[in-house]
């Protein structure tokens, strides 16, 4: 049990990232009709950008 | 009030006893009634934060707004909790212990922190103030305001001493038991944003919850923690001091006068400006800094 919960504790800046960040980013697109470069989906963008910005934190211990 | 207390204005002929007596008597005299006004607030304000969800999502009112709204909420969530820490409402074993423990819960969560931890780290701060080392409040020092909003943005992040100081400050008290109802408020959060955000109301928890908290959360640091104690040691006398905030008492939340919080923590938060008053000549006798609020 405090190996699963010292797991989760450790993993959530990637928690955060996939669940919040990569559909925020995708609705905030959408709602300031942004354009994803490169062709991508809002999606795949949004997946871009959050989940780095998430490996980041949970990597450097610090969202910026 | 329940009684006259006469400090005379010269108070430095007074003997150490005398001193200490009379300010327990002040103190006293400013304690031990019901604070309806803190509880209201710590209530009223939850059910107004709640409210915002439905008249936002149904378009009642603009985003925006319910942004600003938020932030308000938000901003005015801790001291109602801080007050239950302090068991002003009601203490162990007393009639209405149960309301005090209520508006704790009914507050903290808001903050993704469970009360208990929020109390026990809070002691932990008064019981440390200032200590480099034992302090949980210690990382909101900074040289000056600026530094001091980096600080709370800082004291934040997922590396932060202030994390590794709270779970400090729990096994100090012995209750490490608490991390896992910590993780659990912390998920719960995470899940309820997600929730939101992947059913399309991304936006509506970004405004609503994550961005007010965010702000709020460097507001409150600010005021209630690296304001008051900036520039201080340690010691009784010498850990907080009297200061005058730009934003004046409403705006600053009262913490003008923390001063006398950390002297007497049973004193409400509504009853600290006038305690401070009273209190004057004894708090410039014991050479408290007062930063010109005398």
């Amino acid at each position: 049990m405090q190996s699963v919960a010292h797991f989760i504790a450790k993993i959530l800046p990637l928690l955060f990232a996939f669940g919040f960040l990569v559909p925020l980013i995708m609705q905030m697109m959408l709602a300031l009709e942004i354009t994803p470069p490169f062709g991508l989906s809002a999606l795949v963008f949004a997946l871009l950008v959050g989940g780095s910005w998430g490996l980041f934190a949970q990597i450097k211990g610090r969202w910026i | 009030m329940h009684q006259t207390v006469t400090v005379p204005a010269d108070v430095s002929n007074m003997s150490e006893a005398e001193l200490k007596k009379l300010e327990l008597k002040i103190a006293r005299k400013y304690s031990g009634m019901f604070p309806w006004m803190i509880v209201t607030w710590g209530f009223a304000n939850m059910a107004c934060w709640l409210a915002l969800w439905p008249l936002v999502m149904l378009n009642i009112i603009p985003l925006w707004l319910g942004f600003i709204l938020a932030t308000i909420n938000m901003a005015l969530v801790y001291l109602p909790t801080h007050d239950a820490q302090h068991d002003i409402i009601a203490r162990p074993g007393q009639k209405l212990r149960w309301l005090n423990e209520l508006l704790g819960h009914a507050t903290s969560w808001m903050l993704v922190y469970p009360f208990q931890v929020l109390r026990i780290t809070h002691m932990d701060h008064h019981k440390h103030t200032n200590d480099p080392e034992l302090d949980v409040d210690i990382e909101s020092h900074a040289p000056g305001p600026w530094s001091a909003i980096w600080a709370t943005i800082r004291g934040r992040q997922p590396n932060a001493k202030r994390n590794r100081d709270y779970v400090a400050a729990l096994a100090r008290a012995g209750r490490e038991d608490l991390l896992l109802v910590t993780l659990a408020y912390k998920l719960g959060y995470i899940a309820i944003l997600s929730a939101l955000a992947w059913n399309g109301y991304a936006l509506e928890a970004f405004f609503l919850w994550w961005l007010p908290y965010n702000i709020a959360y460097s507001y409150i640091i600010f005021f209630l923690s690296w304001a008051p104690h900036h520039g201080k040691s340690e010691g009784r006398y010498k850990d907080t001091r009297g200061w005058r905030s730009t934003l004046g008492n409403i705006g600053s939340m009262g913490m003008q006068y923390h001063v006398v919080h950390h002297l007497h923590p049973y004193i409400p938060l509504y009853q600290t400006p006038a305690a401070y008053r009273e209190m004057l000549p004894i708090l410039k006798a014991r050479g408290c800094e007062l930063g010109g609020r005398d």
